[in-house]
């Protein structure tokens, strides 16, 4: 997604205005919560969530749910990006292969994919095995689809020229339609990462036994401690910003030569 | 021959897993705990359609899409349109639109059922934020993405704002937020069916989830499958709608 950033000029402080909505709601807020009576179940005051996010951050409670939700993502990506990159090799270089796996691969896709939980919870339990599963399975959609992708759009030239050099099948893989294919495969993984994250949430959200920040934000939604939950939606968010960052920092680097190409 | 062979593998390779599946329920490998036939999800399917249960449970569920949806994605549309549009509100709303689309959907759940309950409010709320994001940066970028030449013609000629809008702006910009329409709606209903597994008091989601506590595995699968056709409907549905829409591109 190329979204144009926004031109925050450094010598007009016009990015001051950006500050309206936040501090406006924030002030909302901390009027409503300073209200007391029934307001006073729903909003918590700001020096609440301050307070909820030392304690979390010193009892060590915060880096434990943050590692671990982290840690799911991270083995969901390698899992699901791992057996869904070679999936969509196999489906990129053998006919046969796609014509026999693409029809499974589209029905299973269209499932949305917190809907899986319930049934891979009948199987497997509702414990950590679960939900790697589902993160590994959102990792492995798209990789599956951008590396067939990327190795179906190998330019035709690029394979005369193999065939000209009379390269057996493994070295035209290898040293021709694995590196035209690699941005595609990048792409596909980028996006099993953002997705990985939002699966993990989801996950530890539905199943929240066990460590994670999902399962945190869930635990102390039937607490009605809203100030956990802040805080947790801080750090979910955070981190999605940190991996958008990321993910924008290492296309430009990792893809950067595409445009180079005639 | 190749085409042939084409047909011939992506039937089998279908059929194949569901004889698979048949037999190794005939043989009773695992507990019907753990794996039913597919002849007694049919006979799930039957039965929850008999009773009625599907259809009310399915109905609330596209009542609940159709609303949030409707909500978020025209709200969405809104929003982004101004966004692009003025300056000012470019740089008072901008920064902490960008910081709200960092967040996960899902991660407002919790929030969300706090302040405001586990009503229907709640079920809205949620799929209208689903569908919000797309549709209002969709809209940003495509409007952002018109060429200022396009403007220059149009105040060249001195045309009034709303040929500006009707001749310029919309035909230069429908693609991309059709695009952006679409994606919501796959996320409206993807947040939908996790927050009614969450909740849990009515909805295709309620089904699923009561199915998985009382270890009815076919009720489940049937649940899988339905969510997986109305995901696949929905989008295919949208997607002759922008076919249509955009019929004037190819002509």
């Amino acid at each position: 997604m190329t979204l144009k950033t926004l031109n925050l000029n450094a010598f007009k402080p016009v990015w001051l205005l950006g500050l309206i909505p936040p501090v406006l709601f924030l002030l909302w807020w901390d009027h409503e919560a300073a209200k007391g009576g029934a307001n006073a179940l729903a909003f918590v005051s700001l020096a609440q969530v301050g307070q909820a996010l030392i304690d979390m951050f010193s009892s060590g409670e915060l880096a434990l749910s943050y590692g671990s939700s982290l840690g799911r993502a991270l083995s969901g990506l390698l899992i699901g990006g791992g057996i869904g990159t070679l999936v969509g090799i196999a489906m990129g270089l053998s006919k046969p292969v796609e014509w026999a796996a693409s029809p499974i691969y589209n029905s299973f896709r269209q499932v949305p994919i917190l809907g899986w939980l319930p049934l891979i919870g009948l199987w497997f339990g509702s414990g950590d095995l679960s939900k790697l599963i589902i993160v590994a399975l959102s990792a492995f959609y798209p990789t599956v689809l951008y590396t067939f992708e990327g190795l179906k759009q190998v330019e035709a030239r690029l394979l005369d020229v193999g065939r000209v050099y009379r390269l057996n099948g493994w070295q035209t893989f290898w040293r021709i339609q694995w590196p035209a294919a690699l941005p595609s495969i990048f792409t596909g993984l980028f996006q099993a990462l953002a997705f990985t994250w939002i699966s993990t949430i989801g996950v530890e959200l539905l199943f929240s036994s066990g460590a994670g920040l999902g399962a945190m934000m869930q635990q102390a939604q039937l607490q009605a401690r809203l100030d956990i939950v802040l805080v947790c939606i801080l750090f979910v968010g955070l981190t999605g910003f940190a991996i958008n960052f990321l993910i924008k920092r290492l296309s430009q680097h990792v893809l950067s030569w595409r445009s180079v190409r005639a | 021959m190749k085409p042939d062979l084409k047909l011939i593998l992506s039937v089998s390779s279908p059929l194949l897993l569901l004889i698979v599946w048949q037999a190794v329920t005939a043989f009773k490998l695992f507990p019907p705990e753990v794996l039913v036939s597919p002849t007694a999800v049919v006979a799930a399917f039957g039965e929850v359609i008999a009773t009625g249960e599907l259809q009310r449970h399915l109905s609330e569920s596209l009542t609940r899409l159709a609303g949030g949806f409707t909500t978020g994605a025209s709200l969405g549309l809104l929003f982004g349109l101004a966004l692009a549009l003025s300056k000012t509100v470019e740089q008072v709303f901008g920064p902490t639109f960008q910081a709200l689309r960092q967040i996960p959907v899902l991660a407002f759940i919790p929030m969300l059922i706090l302040l405001l309950g586990i009503d229907e409010v709640f079920k809205i709320v949620i799929i209208a934020k689903a569908a919000f994001f797309p549709v209002a940066l969709a809209a940003y970028d495509s409007v952002k993405g018109v060429p200022k030449s396009y403007f220059e013609v149009s105040s060249l000629y001195r045309a009034p704002w709303w040929v500006l809008i009707s001749k310029i702006l919309i035909p230069a910009t429908i693609p991309n937020i059709l695009a952006g329409v679409r994606l919501s709606l796959t996320r409206s209903w993807l947040v939908l069916v996790a927050a009614e597994l969450i909740v849990a008091d009515s909805g295709l989601g309620q089904m699923m989830e009561m199915g998985r506590q009382m270890f009815r595995l076919d009720i489940v699968m049937v649940g899988v499958i339905v969510a997986g056709v109305i995901g696949f409907g929905l989008d295919r549905l949208f997607q002759l709608l922008q076919a249509h829409a955009l019929r004037w591109k190819t002509a």
